[in-house]
């Protein structure tokens, strides 16, 4: 169920219309700490990165992430990842994220913005109740640096994963 | 028979089962009877309840059940209603109304650069109903139909109507919150604002105080399901209020049939055809409707309940179902204080005759009994009606020819309750000229002019006398039977 049409022909806003107009507002209100660039001309794929909020095991470091926006964006959710390796209790070693609002409680009034800030604040607040890495809820409960030595150990820079994999 | 690991299995293809969705977003609007046939060989609780839908709700249309059907089936309800009262100020005032309520979603968090694609998903569509409502080319149902099967447009005009029902709750949280068993904010992201949730009844009611009631539209979900009863339930139902406060007259009324997880649209019988294709002044259509009711015991219709609910003491329900039964009741109390003998006949049993009798007159009787089962006295108010024609040119013994019988339709259902027989006039017939003009001639007696009309302002009922009714009804039914 593709929105295909575009406005110029009396149909719904397209997906990329809306995308554009999301960069053009993130480019001139900047969010600290948090920026997004579309991979190409046809802006379904994005880039961000987020930066670990101050007094967390995160702070300090900078996370990469991939956006992928289906057809039928913003009534559903986008794909999101974390490209960077992080330690967390509801992020698995593949970077799969597990936070609600991008999953059924989505909703259409959710942007690129909000779904970063959200991971931003995800990151100094795990829900361990439903984690998917269960040894670092573990941890975050009982062994506080023993986490914050594993988030460090596990982290890359955004230089040294360019330099890696890509 | 299974074993644990094919139970596992079945119960994991049970779990990721999902209904395979089909036809359009909205379908064209059909007759209700598809639901009868539906349910043919279903629970006989359903088997009995549709097959009694159709006489009520004469048409329905369904609505994808993607998840989505409820929003959906009121933000198309809305437009076709709209469409439906044919004021073309309307679409342009909805467009005011609706951008007026950003205030409320603005002081909630929503922006404006976010929520206003959808808004003007919904204002265009209001200004392309608008304009072909203005042009008269009758593409207006054909615009809607089409914009609510398109997906972007659909999804945009729904979330818009999500996020007002959200911000109005969130406005009003004391009408809300005693219903929630969570936090009202948590509950709206969750339930109201989220992309994929269904409508629930808060929501309902959220949509109801926002956007419905505001523009003069009533809504009523009707619930069908396997509870006792011999009918759909009739879960919710509000009317609009005016600005004094009072209740609009026969409010349009949008109305969904609710199954289990499943929203559809219902209409009735006089909802459609629209009003703009058949232009027609306040009173013709009085009798037209009228006079096909009672041929065709047809349930009731718009135009006979506009004016039927003005007379104290008549709700329309009454009307459809009731008259046989409550005809005969009526007439048995009359005739035990009354002199007469052939009264006695015609009244304790119901015989070939009464039933043969004219539908118009067995309809009269009825509008009677409703009538006085609100009233301390009763006989007062009836009418056997004659149209007043009939008394100065044929005297009671003689039946009145063809063509008054012909008439009487009309002068008898608009008539009502207040008009009654004008033979109890006959032994002071003119000392009475006040009621009974000789000049009067059935159109007369059907107008507010007349004295007699509830509409006068110096109205008068005329009253009812059993003596001379069953004398004339005597003759009626002799006229009927030949």
């Amino acid at each position: 169920m593709a929105l295909s049409t575009g406005r110029s022909n009396g149909g719904g806003a397209t997906v990329a219309q809306r995308l554009q107009k999301e960069l053009m507002d993130m480019m001139t209100h900047p969010t600290e700490g948090i920026t997004a660039f579309p991979d190409d001309e046809n802006m379904t794929k994005w880039t961000a990165t987020i930066e670990g909020p101050d007094d967390t095991p995160y702070a300090k470091l900078t996370f990469k992430l991939s956006m992928e926006f289906a057809s039928t964006y913003p009534y559903t959710a986008p794909t999101v990842m974390f490209k960077t390796p992080i330690y967390h209790p509801n992020v698995d070693f593949s970077g799969r994220i597990c936070l609600d609002i991008l999953k059924d409680k989505w909703s259409a009034i959710y942007n690129i913005n909000a779904v970063l800030l959200s991971l931003q604040s995800l990151l100094g607040e795990p829900n361990n109740a439903s984690p998917l890495n269960g040894e670092a809820a573990d941890l975050w409960e009982k062994d506080f640096p023993e986490f914050q030595r594993k988030v460090t150990a596990r982290h890359k820079a955004p230089e040294e994963l360019d330099a890696g994999d890509i | 028979m299974y074993d644990d690991e094919n139970l596992a299995e079945l119960q994991k293809l049970s779990n990721e089962y999902e209904p395979e969705v089909t036809g359009p977003l909205v379908g064209e609007r059909q007759s209700s009877s598809a639901i009868t046939t539906e349910y043919e060989n279903a629970d006989p609780v359903y088997r009995v309840k549709t097959a009694v839908l159709p006489t009520k709700y004469a048409y329905f249309r369904t609505c994808r059940g993607d998840g989505h059907c409820g929003w959906r089936a009121v933000a198309f309800t809305y437009f076709e209603t709209l469409i439906r009262v044919a004021d073309v100020n309307k679409f342009e005032d909805e467009e005011v109304r609706l951008a007026s309520m950003h205030n409320l979603l603005n002081l909630k968090g929503f922006q404006p650069d976010i929520y206003m694609d959808w808004a003007e998903e919904a204002f265009d569509l209001l200004r392309k109903l608008g304009n072909s409502m203005s042009n008269m080319d009758g593409d207006a149902p054909d615009i809607l139909l089409a914009a609510f099967n398109d997906v972007g447009i659909s999804l945009a005009i729904m979330t818009y109507f999500k996020i007002i029902a959200s911000a109005w709750m969130q406005s009003n949280p004391s009408h809300f919150e005693p219903f929630l068993h969570m936090p009202l904010k948590a509950y709206c992201s969750q339930n109201v604002e989220a992309a994929n949730c269904e409508m629930d009844s808060i929501a309902v009611v959220a949509l109801a105080e926002a956007i419905i009631k505001p523009v003069g539209f009533g809504i009523q979900v009707l619930y069908l399901d396997r509870s006792e009863g011999t009918e759909i339930n009739d879960t919710y139902h509000v009317e609009p209020t005016a600005l004094d406060g009072l209740p609009f007259q026969e409010p349009p009324t949008m109305r969904l049939l609710y199954r289990p997880g499943h929203f559809d649209i219902l209409y009735k019988a006089e909802d459609f055809p629209p009003p703009i294709q058949h232009p027609v002044p306040a009173q013709p259509p009085l009798h037209v409707a009228l006079a096909g009711y009672t041929d065709d015991f047809l349930p009731v219709s718009s135009n006979m309940s506009d004016v039927m609910t003005m007379i104290p003491g008549m709700y329309p329900t009454g009307l459809g179902q009731r008259w046989p039964e409550v005809s005969y009741d009526y007439h048995t109390s009359p005739t035990s204080q009354s002199q007469c003998t052939p009264v006695q006949t015609y009244a304790s049993a119901p015989t070939p005759a009464v039933s043969v009798a004219s539908s118009h007159q067995e309809y009269a009787t009825s509008v009677h009994g409703s009538h006085s089962s609100h009233h301390h006295a009763p006989s007062q108010h009836t009418i056997h009606l004659e149209p007043a024609v009939t008394l100065p040119i044929h005297p009671p013994p003689r039946p009145p020819p063809l063509t008054i019988e012909r008439a009487q339709p009309m002068s008898v259902e608009r008539s009502g309750p207040f008009r009654s027989s004008l033979y109890e006039l006959e032994p002071g017939y003119g000392n009475a000229p006040l009621q009974t003009m000789p000049f009067q001639t059935s159109i007369f007696r059907n107008s507010h002019y007349n004295t007699a009309h509830f509409l006068n302002p110096d109205f008068q009922p005329e009253e009812w006398s059993p003596d001379s009714e069953y004398t004339h009804n005597r003759g009626r039914d002799k006229s009927a039977s030949q």
